[in-house]
């Protein structure tokens, strides 16, 4: 199985938003993200940071939040986006 | 590479890659001269308390005032964005978005810190409803 991360801030409204849309993905897909939180948690944020190249392309040429990443295949979404984009990506 | 510069008249503090011409605070012309990071920092310490979470909001609201953009009047998420600012700043030492993770580069993080310069953002540029990545500051409708 592919390993799904998402990477998430407590204080980020976006992140705050996804969170259920994850939710619902993970219960009606049978997949499921490590959702790691980055600003309250040093060693996620080093992981996140150890995804740099891989991220910031993506996401504005910065570590932005939320961020989804499969580490399989090395793909990454990054932010707000509808379900239907999120499950397209994770499923893909 | 940016440094600091204190006016050796009134003692204003500019961080940047060369000083202002003319000091906004005295008008005095070519009084900058470049100081170490610490000689700034221990300026700032002794003249300046902690921004209260008030304060802050007073400041980015008058900040918006002349500009294109407004705070968000989505109270609530205001607050939460907030609470990322200020914990960030007790937590690693400047009002760092809670939206974007620092890279522990300090040239690269001065740029997360709230507010940034969000208008070069693709989130705010070019867009009728453009706002910040966080969403702190929308742009105004009337303007």
């Amino acid at each position: 199985m592919s390993k799904l991360i998402m990477f998430h801030g407590k204080e980020c409204p976006h992140c705050r938003r996804m969170m259920p849309l994850v939710e619902k993905l993970e219960k009606e897909e049978s997949v499921s993200f490590d959702k790691l939180e980055v600003w309250h948690n040093e060693q996620n944020a080093d992981k996140m940071r150890s995804f740099k190249d891989l991220i910031e392309p993506k996401c504005g040429g910065q570590l932005r939040t939320p961020t989804f990443i499969n580490t399989d295949t090395n793909g990454v979404l990054c932010g707000e986006v509808p379900y239907d984009k999120l499950k397209e990506w994770t499923l893909s | 590479m940016k440094n600091f510069w204190r006016c050796h008249v009134c003692g204003d503090i500019h961080f940047g890659l060369k000083p202002p011409e003319v000091c906004p605070t005295c008008s005095v012309e070519h009084a900058y001269v470049e100081i170490p990071s610490g000689e700034a920092l221990n300026i700032q310490s002794g003249t300046k308390t902690e921004t209260d979470r008030m304060g802050f909001l007073k400041a980015i609201t008058a900040f918006a005032e002349n500009n294109a953009f407004q705070v968000n009047p989505d109270r609530e998420r205001v607050d939460m964005l907030l609470d990322g600012v200020f914990s960030n700043e007790k937590n690693h030492g400047l009002k760092y978005c809670p939206c974007r993770l620092r890279t522990k580069d300090f040239e690269e993080d001065i740029k997360l810190v709230c507010p940034c310069n969000f208008r070069i953002h693709e989130t705010y540029k070019d867009k009728v409803d453009g706002e910040c990545w966080c969403g702190l500051f929308i742009k105004r409708s009337d303007k």
